[in-house]
């Protein structure tokens, strides 16, 4: 027995020094981990409850979380966030997490309308290259400082150095600033480069920090913001929280707490807001609607779009294009495709709330006769169009080029449809010596504002453009330096106008931006697809 | 023995210093994090100026050069990704979680593969034998994502016992753990099966049985004992397969967040900082879990000679 017993001993302890060099390593591992503060996986762990119901599973990770306070959200992203640092990454979870934190000088209304925020009315010109600021008084940072002319000099000029050092990704939101001068503590003039239409609605991007946080090049591990929520501990991979700011300015939020947490698989967010233990999630399906308690729906910035080779190939001829537009139903690609999530796009990459909106543009109806007749006309019945996509980047991608594929074969050609890697995509979108016959993108109208999609679509100096329009290219250098609004909207327009006569691109959708919601939380999502607490209330 | 041990950490070392260079060159012949790293629409310039401030249009040997000597002080760079992390702080903040769930997946696996293995050695043939050793089969064959995405939906989506993702572990890892489980108690009971039918039909068991030991003695103290070998072997391979490839699919199936999942999404994003600090640390584990087992032969079975 002793011998026996010495034997399986042994075994077991060889095990065992296995097993606790694995926990000495996590032990030691933990201890690194919390950037700072680190306690949801703390108090997740001694929550402790048993797995054996389904609701005290569910209530483990709502509880755990959230601590004492009822009133508090649980929020499922997609990703988490890449930095917390508000000038440095181009990130939807960062900003999903950090617009509760920092704020901007101008805010928009969930419409889209810029409206004062940091700043008490939206700016006036100097000159063609200045702009003043007057800020509200009475605003803190979660810190304790005063909010004032230096802390928004000291924020921009940040912004401006990271472009410098090219370490910030923002330099396409932010590249057009040149200083910014504190007129008094309270009033702010901001420089730019050259005159610049787009500097209001910048000013809605750019997050404030403090002074002396701007001295620094990372200030991931300190976020410190005028916002209404302040930052209280992340575990990275699991979970950032935060709390009330109970010193915020302004109204004071219905929400006590949010939890962040990261999920990439869309049907285990579904599960998560299922069983209670998230209250909001992103990105979700059309086709999954029904599958949480609630869905709410916005037009979203994501315009998918086909961009056509206008310089040579198939689709140099404008009938070919104008045929290619024809053939395809994109009422039905909205109703099968996209169950309704989207929108069709009135032949133009904007949509009806975005300055530079033409409603004189109608989409291109479905008429697969006349799409035959042209292509005939055009002598290329027959022939092979190559299109070069992609699947999974946005939704629904791969089944909306599929669909486009077969409307193009019924009207007569012979579709070489090329659904790369994501990465081999990439390699094709930057690409500016070669060009496919058709190129698919989605297009976002970041800052809510026509100017990206037409600098990188539209205009022939652009990344993905299809044609050498030297006077269309002409215009939208004109249109992004117009300083007066009404003038800015009819060069958009005009050039809207012109992209469509002669049928640069395929214009398809406007995909929506949908959110599931668990029976808790009322909330309307907003256009610009901000996530923002402050607007949200729960129950229960 | 401790020379053994100083040898086996020089190889160990070249072992670790070959899989760096073979890791460094193909990241940086494929990819290019800049892609991943700055919006679709930011221009040709800002791309390669971003490439520049990374060192990434310097030739080969040159970051080769520079890579080697911040290695020499445990300087790995910084991820892109996880925007400006040093990569191995990223690796220990996500390590462990990839350690709790190999540690209870194999304690699983072991604590499911010796009783199987010892009750289906008992009759070779019997029905018992046959049946766990087709389940054994069943278990061993199945691909890890497939047989995820079972547990899933019958206890997380279903039975909604466990859940997935970051938490407890007694909610959200016992369901990961076991998926890493399964497959390889299919493979340890076979083995314990084997080995110990090999051991039942030996000279010695024979003369134990004739004085007259328990059935219970003979297993559990002679017969174990000299199956204990080839178990502790495969179970070393099990620990690194699960270690270095098994956790990144267990991982992003049940979104467990562990170096797994995040060598997927360093892969994704083609951080090359990232991926380097992973094969490394993790080339790093494996070494010394060979050398673990070498010992753990010699203290099984002391005429074992470490040479």
């Amino acid at each position: 027995m002793r011998n026996g017993g010495s034997t399986l001993r042994k075994l077991t302890g060889v095990l065992g020094t296995l097993l606790a060099l694995s926990l000495v390593a996590a032990a030691c591992g933990g201890d690194d981990s919390s950037t700072s503060g680190g306690t949801a996986g703390t108090s997740a762990g001694t929550n402790g409850s048993s797995p054996t119901t389904e609701e005290s599973g569910a209530v483990g990770t709502t509880v755990a979380t959230t601590g004492e306070a009822a009133e508090s959200i649980s929020i499922v992203l997609g990703s988490e966030p890449t930095s917390l640092d508000p000038h440095l990454v181009d990130d939807g979870g960062e900003r999903a997490v950090n617009n509760n934190i920092y704020e901007t000088l101008l805010f928009r209304t969930a419409d889209g309308v810029l409206e004062p925020g940091l700043a008490v009315a939206l700016p006036t010109q100097v000159d063609e290259l200045t702009w003043e600021f007057s800020l509200r008084e009475g605003v803190t940072f979660h810190d304790g400082t005063p909010f004032d002319s230096a802390a928004v000099v000291a924020s921009i000029e940040r912004m401006v150095r990271l472009i410098g050092a090219e370490t910030t990704d923002n330099a396409g939101y932010f590249s057009p600033l040149a200083r910014a001068e504190a007129v008094d503590p309270m009033t702010v003039r901001v420089l730019t480069s050259a005159p610049d239409g787009l500097l209001p609605s910048r000013m809605n991007w750019l997050r404030i920090v403090s002074a002396d946080a701007a001295a620094s090049d990372d200030i991931t591990d300190a976020p410190n913001g005028t916002g209404p929520y302040r930052f209280v501990s992340r575990e990275v991979g699991v979970a950032i929280e935060l709390e009330r700011n109970d010193a915020y300015w302004g109204a004071e939020p219905d929400v006590d707490a949010i939890t962040f947490g990261f999920v990439p698989e869309a049907g285990t967010r579904i599960a998560g807001v299922q069983s209670g233990a998230y209250d909001l999630m992103v990105n979700l399906s059309a086709n999954d609607r029904e599958a949480v308690p609630n869905a709410a729906q916005v037009a979203g910035i994501e315009h998918p779009i086909l961009i056509l080779n206008t310089v040579e190939g198939i689709t140099a001829d404008v009938k070919v294009r104008q045929a290619l537009n024809l053939a395809v139903d994109k009422q039905a690609i909205v109703d099968a495709i996209y169950g309704g999530g989207a929108t069709v796009d009135a032949g133009q990459v904007l949509s009806e709330t975005i300055l530079g909106f033409n409603d004189s543009l109608e989409a291109f109806p479905y008429d697969p006769d006349q799409a035959k007749q042209l292509l005939e006309e055009a002598g290329v019945a027959g022939q092979t169009i190559q299109i070069i996509g992609e699947s999974g980047r946005w939704v629904n991608d791969g089944d909306l080029l599929e669909a486009v594929a077969s409307y193009w074969t019924a009207a007569g050609l012979q579709v070489d449809l090329q659904i790369l890697e994501f990465s081999e995509w990439l390699d094709v979108f930057f690409d500016t010596e070669s060009q496919p016959d058709v190129l698919f993108v989605s297009t976002s109208l970041d800052l809510l504002d026509p100017d990206k999609a037409a600098t990188s679509i539209h205009s022939m100096n652009g990344l993905a453009s299809g044609n050498d329009d030297a006077e269309l290219a002409a215009m939208i250098d004109e249109a992004r330096s117009e300083l007066d609004a009404n003038r800015r909207d009819e060069l958009y327009q005009q050039i809207m106008a012109s992209a469509n006569e002669k049928a640069y691109f395929v214009w398809l959708v406007n995909t929506a931006d949908i959110y599931g919601l668990g029976d808790r939380v009322t909330w309307t999502p907003r256009i610009d697809g901000l996530l923002l607490v402050k607007e949200m209330s729960v129950s229960g | 023995m401790g020379r053994y041990i100083a040898r086996r950490l020089v190889q160990g070392l070249v072992v670790i210093l070959g899989v760096s260079i073979f890791v460094f060159v193909i990241t940086r012949v494929v990819g290019d994090p800049v892609k991943f790293m700055l919006p679709l629409s930011a221009s040709a310039e800002e791309r390669d100026a971003r490439r520049e401030v990374l060192g990434l249009n310097d030739s080969i040997p040159i970051q080769f050069g520079r890579f080697a000597g911040d290695l020499a002080h445990l300087d790995l760079g910084e991820s892109t990704y996880v925007r400006g992390e040093p990569a191995l702080d990223v690796v220990f903040d996500y390590l462990p979680r990839t350690i709790q769930l190999v540690a209870l997946g194999m304690l699983l696996a072991v604590v499911g593969s010796i009783p199987l293995g010892v009750l289906a050695s008992r009759k070779p043939g019997g029905l018992v034998d046959r049946v766990l050793t087709t389940l054994s089969l069943i278990g061993l064959s199945m691909p890890q994502f497939f047989l995820g995405y079972i547990l899933l939906i019958a206890f997380t989506v279903k039975l909604q016992w466990f859940e997935s993702g970051p938490g407890p572990w007694r909610t959200h890892l016992v369901l990961p753990a076991l998926c890493m489980a399964l497959p390889a108690i299919g493979r340890l009971a076979i083995v314990v099966r084997s080995a110990m039918i090999d051991e039942l039909n030996t000279q010695y068991v024979k003369v134990a049985r004739a004085k007259g030991l328990s059935q219970r003695r003979i297993l559990g103290v002679h017969a174990l004992r000299n199956a204990g070998i080839p178990y502790v072997t495969l179970l070393g391979w099990e620990m690194i397969r699960a270690l270095a490839g098994y956790s990144v699919v267990v991982e992003s199936v049940f979104n467990w967040p562990g170096l797994g999942f995040m060598a997927k999404t360093a892969i994704q994003h083609q951080d090359f900082y990232l991926i380097q600090a992973i094969v490394l640390v993790v080339a790093v584990i494996v070494v010394l879990l060979n050398i673990s087992i070498d010992i753990a032969y010699k203290a099984l079975d002391p005429r074992v000679k470490l040479s």
